[in-house]
């Protein structure tokens, strides 16, 4: 998988760079939006992390740029101003997934990851990690062949953990997808439902599956 | 006493003044002088005598017929003269209260005819021009210190992140990155609030209004709160949810009900109670959410919804947050055209009573 970075703020763009790569990805950096351009014309990227804030030629004009060349490259837009507006509008121009800043590490990488494999998804109904299976036709989950009860929310919340087994959930983009929140709400509430989701499927197990990474987010996976 | 009714009386007291003093004139000249020159003439006495008396009930009849009429014409002329004279001041006065910290653009209306009243406008006006220049002026400072503020706390919180996934850190080190790294998202998320407050107030954030079930909403508000409340053992019932559907920006709403619900569990006590209720009154929906705590006394109550502000600084240590979740609803509640009203009462109950309407569209803020 090869990503391209388009950041001017060359800080920034190193430590996406390294967390990218840590996670296996090819990455390459641009500074600006011509060079970002250029690079997208040579090499054909499997996702495109864009700052919207360059200078000269800005992200979203990047962005229209490569859509009307037809190039559909997954692309992020990375944002400071994180405005709602300019969210629609970056989705508008073509973008797949928009972060503001400051934005967790995890949670870019996630989302990167998102995109990436996007096309690859995960189609089948029987999610399965380890001895813990979710139907998502029924809603029903189990685990060691026992019923486990979930209310809707906590259903969701499963359900997006076991859609990316092993990876890391960062806390924004679960409060996204499952909460369909676009604003960080400051309250613990992820900790809490997710405090309450390990008592149901772990605390009957020796092996336990959730497991919280301190200041990146969550994950599922079967060996400790 | 308005300068209107003080000035007609005035008015009227001297017409009425006047013209008593008109009427004791005439009374003299006629009445009197022939009299006296009766005396020096007695031979036409008698017959001047009833002369006299017709004479005097005429001059009483003059001033009864006239000088009453006159006086009650001069109240009521005053009256309508006063209030021409004095629209000006009404409109200037009506113009000048609309006028709040949120929209000094506006201007008083000048009549241009170069009065008193024109030229007090004239310097109001000017004195908005510069109150508003300072307002937007701290506007802008806070936008652009937020916006700034955001470039090094990416840097901070991504350094911060990729020094926790260095493997080889012992796990003293780790909690100290992992801690310094919760203060960093905090402040985040100030800047966060600040930056869309600061936003809101120079009239830049757009809701995106479409018709929304709130009741729904509240619905699903009602059990994230009961999960946020268990830890700590407390009570969450919702006792009251009718079907409403209004007029919104769905995200903004939800974020208004979850920092409604966070304020009612963290300013609560262990094993309290968190009360909320949704109901139709007329054309309003009425939502309270009240909860059960230490109180608010009465002296800070008006400030709460103030940025930063913390009631008991005591009490606030313990208390996590970004100081900014109440002014945040504040302008949610203000942008969808509703009001919010908070109470609390010296047993602890403390009430946030929101009020937004069902039909209008709510204005963009």
């Amino acid at each position: 998988m090869r990503v391209l970075v388009v950041e001017d703020e060359k800080k920034t763009a190193s430590f996406v760079r390294k967390a990218l790569q840590a996670e296996g990805f090819a990455v390459d950096v641009c500074h600006n939006g011509d060079d970002a351009l250029a690079a997208a014309r040579a090499t054909p990227f499997d996702g495109i992390v864009l700052d919207i804030m360059l200078p000269g030629r800005d992200g979203l004009s990047v962005l229209r740029q490569l859509r009307e060349r037809k190039n559909a490259t997954p692309v992020l837009l990375l944002s400071a101003r994180g405005e709602v507006n300019e969210r629609v509008e970056g989705l508008n121009a073509g973008a797949d997934d928009y972060l503001p800043k400051p934005f967790e590490l995890a949670e870019l990488v996630a989302r990167v990851r998102a995109l990436t494999r996007r096309s690859g998804e995960n189609k089948s109904t029987i999610l399965r990690v380890a001895d813990l299976t979710l139907d998502t036709v029924t809603h029903r989950a189990q685990r060691g062949g026992a019923d486990i009860e979930l209310t809707a929310r906590e259903y969701r919340l499963l359900e997006f953990l076991m859609r990316s087994p092993g990876r890391l959930c960062g806390r924004m983009m679960i409060l996204e997808k499952v909460w369909d929140y676009d604003f960080d709400p400051g309250t613990n509430l992820v900790d809490v439902y997710i405090r309450r989701l390990r008592e149901k499927i772990d605390a009957a197990f020796a092996t336990k599956l959730l497991h919280t990474v301190r200041g990146s987010g969550y994950l599922l996976k079967d060996q400790p | 006493m308005t300068i209107r009714t003080r000035l007609s009386l005035w008015y009227a007291t001297i017409m009425f003044v006047a013209l008593m003093v008109m009427g004791v004139l005439l009374y003299y000249q006629i009445i009197i002088e022939p009299r006296e020159h009766a005396h020096k003439h007695p031979e036409r006495h008698n017959t001047e005598q009833a002369n006299d008396e017709d004479m005097f009930e005429d001059v009483t009849g003059i001033v009864m017929w006239c000088v009453i009429p006159a006086v009650l014409l001069s109240i009521g002329g005053g009256w309508w003269f006063m209030k021409k004279s004095l629209a000006p001041v009404a409109r200037l006065t009506q113009a000048a209260e609309k006028i709040s910290a949120f929209n000094l653009a506006g201007r008083l209306p000048r009549t241009g005819n170069g009065d008193e009243l024109d030229r007090l406008t004239e310097v109001f006006n000017g004195m908005l021009g510069r109150l508003d220049d300072s307002f937007n002026r701290t506007r802008e400072f806070t936008l652009h210190a937020s916006h700034e503020l955001k470039t090094p706390l990416t840097i901070l919180c991504g350094e911060t992140e990729t020094a926790l996934r260095d493997a080889t850190l012992t796990s003293a080190e780790r909690e100290r990155a992992a801690s310094l790294l919760d203060e960093l998202r905090r402040l985040a998320r100030i800047v966060d609030g600040l930056t869309l407050l600061a936003k809101a107030d120079a009239g830049q954030v757009a809701l995106k209004l479409e018709p929304v079930r709130f009741d729904e909403l509240v619905r699903d508000n009602f059990a994230d709160a009961q999960i946020l409340a268990e830890p700590q053992g407390i009570r969450v019932e919702l006792t009251a949810c009718e079907e409403i559907t209004l007029h919104g920006d769905r995200h903004r709403l939800r974020q208004l009900l979850l920092n409604l619900a966070d304020n009612a569990v963290k300013y609560n006590q262990p094993q309290g109670r968190v009360t909320m209720s949704l109901c139709r009154d007329g054309d309003l929906a009425e939502l309270t959410v009240a909860n059960s705590g230490a109180g608010i006394p009465p002296e800070i109550l008006p400030r709460v919804f103030d940025r930063f502000f913390r009631g008991d600084p005591a009490h606030s240590q313990a208390v996590d947050g970004s100081g900014l979740g109440l002014s945040i609803v504040q302008w949610i509640v203000s942008a969808h055209g509703g009001t919010i009203q908070i109470e609390s009462l010296p047993s602890g109950l403390t009430t946030v009573t929101v009020r937004l309407s069902l039909g209008a569209a709510a204005k963009t803020a």
